[in-house]
């Protein structure tokens, strides 16, 4: 079943903001645990309409990559952008 | 010039191997100039590549690196594309304090016009540090060190003016490569740069915006030879091959006999190796011990050949591939880390590829493939890992392929199978009482 | 210096923003010659050492002459390349997957006026710009990663014992004597973003110490769940530590399980593990992609440590020096390296090449050791 973009998209954030004061980036699996129904690629469509609005942004390892609010987590102060 | 004193690198310019430091040095001598004379308003430090050799430098006395990561730079949209680069000693190289690192889509088979690569050349100038690498290790061209206010003017311009994209990093579809194939090899069983472009082009969504468990690797080798190192190197590894004859003209091989052609297109000349010898060089060596030569003909049992190359490659005018002619799907190779390294475990024995009907029985085999590891993979599990993980067999029926022999090298060592219910006869559903009616308790 | 806009406008970064274009298709750069014949070639030949012949069905020959180059090269020095390619080669110009470059022209006049310009031109340090060779039975150049110049995990440089490697085997670059291609790869750390797990020859910089940690400031630039999940083998786990009477939240390592990866000090700046002495350079043999006669094989480590000695590593292009005069002298024809070594025994390997068998060349890591170890009473004396 497809997921509603809008409701998706509250789900998220407030996962990413309940975990916020413990860890702010995710792998794209672990936020695919938040809707057992649906399969990666809803889950994919949500995400990429989030990091788009600017209120999600990815950061990469290089080999890997995860997904947090924009701005949040220690990383950014620390690369001085 | 020489801001810093380099006495060890400057030992590296010695030598006849080309030298990187000298390019380094005449790099920063350039810049410096045109910076003099005012012909470029260069848009970051103009003598960061003094900077990059004195920190060099220092790592080359102290034994250390002096970068660190950073993972949040990009271009706005993109997950990958872009390697954010920091210098530890700011203050001493401020040249080179933020130094990110663009990867750029690579053209398959790596064939370039002067006036596309000059016109890089152009804004990695003025936006960058001038210094690149070509290639890197996936194939991209790797534009190496620039600051963040750059990344978007680059992006823009690769995309507006050149016509370009950005390559592959992180949890991505990584930018696929290609050998140069048909272009100008007559052992290309497939058009792998076409192959290559159109998915690369059908997975544009999947190569910049991650959601894969770890890195996904594409790469195209149009015959066994295997020049992109596909079978080592590649998640998803594509190589030519065919299923019929191997074509022989058998004046050509008499050629070879009487010395008239160089064995091995000429790849041993320089050795003393002797006269060209059919029978020790090909016959003797073939590892299916398919091929003869008696009363000077040639002859191979073609049923029993592994496709191996050696002939072919030894006497190229004299044998050719087959003409029914496609590809071997190999999936899961990865370098050591973490399990071990492996090679791609082979999972479609013969495939037809080609450009008539887009490619479709290929991506029906990677869609397949995605789908279930997308779900089955764990955080930063390779496709190989989750193979291992969950079985070959897994693998083959998420990509909707046959069963075949040869996808293994000889059969299973244990009995220990995971036998369904639905395939035995009868299930598993049993009566115990009817049980009881014959065994006492 | 002033800004100069491309044109992007950052308050709306989506205005007018062309995206998912994908690269440049190919046949926007293939030499005429090579757009007519392709998938129409009929047969090659290598001519002499870097220049090779290619003739299709139509006819239609073309040469291509191919020289080494650094993998790390600047603007300066491609345009130097496309000027070539515009004066010789109408403009066109190719790289090989190991970082070589290829000029390829259609007639002999063009061919001996470009091979003598390639051979003539040399940087002011002394090296050649544009050495011809790399075919055949011959070392052809090294793929490689970035070490020290732009990676933060490397145990080594690439670049410089890329050139140090070269300089010690340019005479094979430049000629086919060996019994066949040796393929040498180089990555600065065992993550290997440049693969050499499959090479006849690799060269690997290693960690031997674990990462370090800046308990002070650990908590304000690390987010430890993160430094905790990038450990591959849970090495790490969150810990507490009282620094000057304050409780910090912190890491602990379990240092014995550590296998100096550098996967932690991506995550976490305060987690570093370079160390002068602690790294170096493992040399791994014998691995092959090619399904030449044998099938494709993985590398495997004949020497476990060699310091890094800036800016040449002698001891290290001593080593490969030795390893390949005894391939080329004992090996057969068409006999790769590793082919050669599992022909002979890897115990007789390490014996005609001298060089040390240690405990640590004994495989002792999970599932696949096992595999290498011998099961057999077939050995040589």
């Amino acid at each position: 079943m497809p997921l509603d973009m809008e409701e998706a998209k509250i789900v998220v954030v407030d996962f990413l903001k309940s975990k916020e004061k413990t860890k702010s980036k995710f792998y794209f699996q672990d936020l695919c645990k938040l809707f057992e129904d649906a399969g990666p690629r809803e889950v994919k469509k949500v995400l990429t309409e989030l990091v788009k609005t600017e209120v999600m942004e990815y950061w990469s390892s290089g080999s890997t990559t995860m997904y947090g609010l924009k701005g949040a987590g220690k990383q950014a102060g620390a690369e001085g952008e | 010039m020489a801001q810093h004193k380099t006495p060890l690198l400057d030992q590296l310019e010695s030598g006849p191997w080309p030298s990187f430091v000298s390019d380094i040095k005449q790099e920063a001598a350039n810049r410096a100039d045109k910076a003099a004379k005012g012909e470029i308003d260069f848009q970051i430090a103009v003598d960061c590549p003094e900077d990059l050799l004195g920190v060099l430098e220092l790592s080359f006395t102290d034994g250390e690196t002096h970068w660190k990561h950073g993972g949040i730079v990009g271009v706005f949209g993109y997950g990958g594309g872009v390697i954010g680069r920091y210098c530890d000693q700011p203050q001493a190289f401020p040249g080179v304090a933020h130094f990110h690192t663009v990867r750029v889509a690579q053209p398959a088979g790596m064939f370039y016009k002067s006036d596309f690569l000059g016109s890089i050349c152009d804004i990695w100038e003025l936006r960058g540090s001038g210094l690149t690498n070509m290639h890197g290790s996936t194939g991209d061209i790797v534009l190496l060190g620039t600051t963040t206010p750059q990344l978007e003017e680059i992006f823009y311009e690769l995309t507006h003016n050149l016509n370009v994209d950005l390559g592959g990093s992180g949890s991505n579809l990584r930018t696929p490569a290609a050998c140069m194939g048909e272009s100008r090899c007559q052992y290309a069983c497939y058009d792998t740069q076409e192959l290559c472009y159109n998915l690369t082009q059908e997975y544009q969504d999947e190569l910049h915006r991650p959601a894969f468990p770890y890195k996904f690797k594409f790469k195209f080798d149009g015959c066994p030879n295997g020049c992109v190192a596909s079978i080592a190197r590649s998640d998803f590894s594509v190589i030519g091959t065919w299923r019929d004859e191997i074509r022989v003209d058998q004046k050509a091989v008499a050629a070879y006999v009487g010395g008239e052609y160089p064995s091995n297109a000429g790849a041993h000349a320089g050795g003393n190796w002797g006269k060209f010898d059919i029978k020790a060089e090909i016959v003797d060596l073939c590892p299916s011990q398919c091929v003869r030569y008696e009363n000077g003909k040639l002859e191979i049992n073609d049923k029993e050949c592994v496709r191996c190359m050696h002939c072919i490659n030894t006497m190229p005018r004299a044998l050719r591939i087959g003409n029914d002619r496609g590809a071997t799907i190999l999936c899961g190779a990865k370098a050591p880390i973490l399990d071990g390294p492996q090679m791609g475990s082979l999972l479609v024995p013969f495939i037809k590829v080609g450009a008539d009907n887009d490619f479709r029985e290929v991506k029906d085999v990677i869609e397949g493939i995605w789908d279930w590891w997308m779900e089955a993979g764990k955080n930063r599990e390779r496709l190989g890992e989750t193979m291992k993980r969950l079985g070959m067999a897994t693998l083959i029926k998420a990509a909707g392929v046959e069963v075949d022999a040869r996808q293994v090298q000889e059969p299973r060592h244990n009995p220990y199978i995971f036998w369904k219910a639905e395939e035995v006869e009868g299930g598993w559903e049993r009566d115990i009482n009817e049980y009881r009616k014959r065994h006492q308790r | 210096m002033a800004f100069i806009s491309s044109g992007y406008n950052p308050e709306k970064p989506m205005e007018g923003r062309i995206s998912d274009i994908g690269p440049r298709h190919y046949s926007d750069f293939l030499p005429p010659v090579i757009a007519k014949n392709k998938g129409d070639w009929d047969y090659h030949e290598i001519l002499e050492p870097g220049v090779l012949k290619h003739v299709g069905n139509s006819g239609d020959v073309v040469y291509t002459v191919r020289v080494g180059a650094a993998r790390l090269i600047s603007v300066t020095h491609i345009r130097e390349i496309l000027s070539i390619a515009d004066q010789y080669c109408g403009g066109y110009v190719r790289w090989t997957t190991r970082n070589n470059v290829e000029f390829m022209v259609t007639d002999e006049a063009t061919l001996k006026a470009l091979k003598a310009d390639l051979a003539g031109r040399k940087f002011a340090g002394g090296s050649f710009k544009f050495p011809i060779g790399g075919t055949g039975a011959s070392i052809s150049n090294i793929v490689h990663t970035q070490g020290w110049i732009h990676c933060h995990t490397p145990a080594t440089d690439a670049s410089g014992t890329v050139k140090a490697t070269m300089d010690e085997v340019f005479k094979e670059f430049q000629s086919m004597t060996l019994p066949a291609p040796v393929r040498i790869a180089m990555a600065c750390c065992l993550n290997m973003c440049g693969a050499v797990h499959c090479s006849d020859i690799a060269i690997l910089g290693i960690h031997r110490k674990p990462p370090m940690i800046d308990h002070a400031y650990l908590d304000n630039l690390c987010e430890i769940p993160l430094a905790v999940a990038s450990c591959p083998t849970a090495a790490i786990r969150p810990t507490k530590i009282e620094i000057d009477g304050k409780t910090l939240n912190t890491v602990a390592i379990k240092e014995d399980r550590c296998m100096f990866c550098g996967n932690c000090y991506t995550m976490c700046p305060s987690l570093p593990l370079s160390d002068k002495e602690g790294d170096g350079i493992a040399i791994m043999v014998g691995g092959k992609i090619s399904n030449r006669i044998s099938q494709p094989a993985f590398s495997k480590v004949v020497v476990p440590f060699i310091p890094n000695e800036t800016p040449r590593w002698p001891t290290m292009t001593k080593i490969i020096r030795r390893i390949l005069d005894a391939y080329a002298k004992n090996a057969r024809k068409y006999e790769r390296l590793g082919d050669w070594a599992t022909r002979i025994g890897w115990e007789r390997f390490f014996e005609i090449c001298e060089l040390e068998f240690s405990a640590h060349l004994i495989d002792d890591f999970r599932d696949p050791a096992y595999y290498t170890w011998r099961q057999t009473t077939q050995f040589k004396f």
